[in-house]
């Protein structure tokens, strides 16, 4: 009886897994995030590589979300002072920062990106634009738009928004 | 045959990247004529030159080069069956190579590792997975489960196996012979800025037409 429950289970994780996975990567591709990309940065012809990236993002990304506590590694090289007893402390913090600086910029590049590109698709520029007829300095309406984010942002970390939730 | 022999045919192209300065009428796409000797000439009318400092593109009206074929070979008829309007970029091949094209391509393969590493991490704490996963085992087994279990597991073979066979290739190798997804988006992309272009350069009078 246990095994026929554990099959199940796998069925539904196996189901919900294609599932998500659908869901999510198509709502990335109708976006074009990543052709955008490509065009912008004339490297289309090495299309392959940058599809790899979202695989293995995502793979990367939805192991340690999912086995979080399977992926504490910077307790694991901590707890077994991998780089040597003394060194440990300061080698570790400064490539765990490295890391984070990384991820952060990149991550905010993605989802900043996204974020307009969504709001493209759903034409609300053009669409106010033209209702207000508006015709010139739509560099500074972008400008303003990114600036926005960008305070939004800072006032929802310094001034811990999180922590009242929705 | 004697009206059909000096009929050329255009095909033209939507867009052409060119690395050389001077336009002629066999860049901008495909042309095929009874009379090979129409042809050639059609094939060398020269279109447009590319001025040091100018803008590297220009869009070229359909009308405009069955004129310049008109003047040279009065004799035949020139139909196009391609696009009403071709741009032409002219290309610095220098420029598309070394070692900025790998900086970009490692940028643009950062942004996109990281972001949807970032995105699925994000999805996943939004609808509470572990929690979802907990209620499921609990619901099935009768029983709370002992840290990570099959459910776990299962679901991220999904995951896995989901994307492979949406993106349709893994290290570099197709599955199947469709083009993916990406591959497919990049076209559309490609269609409408074109399509943009050549529409702001009709709109701004810079389109090279007949008068």
């Amino acid at each position: 009886m246990i095994f026929i429950k554990q099959i199940f289970l796998a069925v539904i994780g196996v189901s919900s897994g294609l599932i998500v996975s659908a869901g999510v990567f198509t709502v990335l591709i109708s976006v074009g995030l990543i052709p955008r990309f490509a065009g912008k940065m004339h490297v289309a012809r090495r299309i392959f590589v940058l599809e790899e990236m979202v695989v293995f993002g995502t793979l990367f990304g939805g192991f340690f979300s999912i086995f979080s506590d399977w992926g504490m590694i910077g307790a694991f090289v901590r707890g077994h002072n991998l780089f040597g007893s003394e060194a440990t402390e300061g080698v570790w913090n400064l490539l765990g920062m490295l890391f984070l600086l990384i991820f952060g910029t990149f991550a905010g590049i993605f989802v900043g990106c996204l974020a307009l590109a969504i709001a493209e698709m759903l034409n609300t520029i053009p669409i106010f634009a033209r209702r207000i007829g508006f015709r010139h300095g739509l560099g500074i309406a972008i400008l303003a738009v990114a600036l926005g984010k960008l305070t939004g942002s800072l006032i929802y970390f310094t001034q811990r928004v999180f922590l009242y939730g929705g | 045959m004697s009206t059909n022999s000096t009929t050329i045919y255009i095909h033209a192209q939507q867009n052409v990247e060119l690395q050389s300065d001077d336009v002629y009428v066999k860049d901008i796409g495909k042309l095929t004529c009874g009379d090979t000797h129409i042809l050639a000439k059609a094939k060398a009318v020269k279109l447009h030159h590319f001025k040091q400092g100018e803008p590297k593109r220009q869009v070229i009206s359909l009308l405009k080069v069955i004129e310049e074929i008109n003047k040279v070979c009065p004799e035949a008829s020139v139909e196009s069956i391609g696009e009403p309007a071709v741009m032409v970029e002219y290309i610095d091949v220098n420029k598309h190579k070394g070692p900025l094209q790998w900086i970009k391509l490692v940028f643009v393969a950062a942004v996109s590792f990281f972001g949807t590493a970032f995105t699925i991490m994000a999805f996943h704490n939004d609808i509470g997975i572990n929690d979802v996963f907990t209620k499921i085992y609990e619901m099935v087994m009768g029983q709370p489960g002992d840290g990570y279990g099959i459910l776990e597991l299962a679901y991220s073979t999904g995951l896995a196996i989901g994307i492979i066979v949406f993106f349709n290739h893994i290290g570099g190798r197709r599955i199947t012979k469709d083009p993916t997804p990406i591959e497919v988006e990049m076209r559309v992309y490609e269609t409408d800025v074109n399509k943009a272009l050549i529409e702001t350069a009709d709109r701004e009078g810079k389109t090279m037409d007949v008068n």
